[in-house]
């Protein structure tokens, strides 16, 4: 009897194990909605990761949110009632449309460069001193590299805290991902 | 005496990682960098001060910049 609900408490987290790796992507049409959304969504303490289109989606922004399919239903009703509905949701299901990581890094010897989406952050190895920041084309860019370069990663303010384009919150995902990294 | 960078045809952050190399190497004083792009003299330009060097001439090029930027 008791290896009984053994077999059928291990197929229960099997399928438990299952339901928590399916994921799904939601496709906006531009990414200032990503960016909301994001923040709607982590708000509500949804496991939700911003990430780049599959190679088969063509259709919104260059930016789009990985989320539990699970919480499929719920999510949409979430972004509904904030009046940002998805162009699409798609179950990642294949290898063409699983999304793409956002950052790509390299290294320089000394130093190393992550880059999110259009922004790269670059840093000196020893100290962690930010010795550049490029990329983007937005007017604040010049503010975010004058107020960072030079400063460790400890010690510089957020670039979320300090930009208000689309190059800000690529900048911050950078930011974010080399505070992981160090 | 100066030395020069040449980091003309260079993509970001290469132009600053080869002007960082050359001032932590601190042989000189006065180092001659040249690029091709305005961010890269942006970029070089704002690297350098942050290492307490000087920006004392940016000459415009037929293939870009010349930036000379001095200990300070």
């Amino acid at each position: 009897m008791f290896g009984f609900f053994k077999k059928k408490g291990a197929e229960q987290k099997e399928k438990q194990g299952k339901l928590f790796v399916d994921r799904g992507i939601l496709v906006f049409e531009n990414t200032s909605e990503v960016i909301q959304a994001e923040n709607i969504l982590k708000k509500t303490g949804w496991p939700v990761r911003v990430m780049g289109p599959p190679p088969e989606i063509q259709r919104g922004c260059d930016l789009v949110i990985e989320f539990p399919l699970i919480e499929e239903l719920n999510i949409l009703r979430e972004l509904q009632n904030a009046k940002i509905p998805p162009l699409e949701v798609v179950p990642v299901t294949a290898p063409l449309l699983k999304p793409v990581d956002l950052f790509h890094t390299k290294d320089f010897g000394a130093y190393l460069m992550v880059r999110a989406a259009n922004m790269k952050i670059t840093i000196a190895k020893e100290g962690l001193k930010i010795v550049n920041i490029s990329g983007g084309g937005c007017p604040d860019v010049p503010y975010l590299a004058y107020q960072m370069v030079g400063r460790t990663l400890e010690e510089t303010p957020s670039p979320k805290d300090l930009g208000h384009t689309l190059c800000g919150y690529a900048l911050q995902l950078a930011y974010e991902e080399l505070r992981r990294i160090c | 005496m100066s030395t020069t960078v040449d980091a003309r045809g260079l993509s970001c952050p290469q132009p600053v990682i080869l002007a960082l190399d050359e001032i932590k190497k601190g042989k000189d004083k006065d180092i001659i960098v040249l690029v091709d792009t305005d961010t890269s003299k942006e970029n070089v330009m704002r690297a350098a001060t942050s290492q307490g060097y000087r920006i004392n001439a940016v000459t415009p090029e037929s293939e870009g910049y010349r930036i000379q930027i001095i200990k300070s």
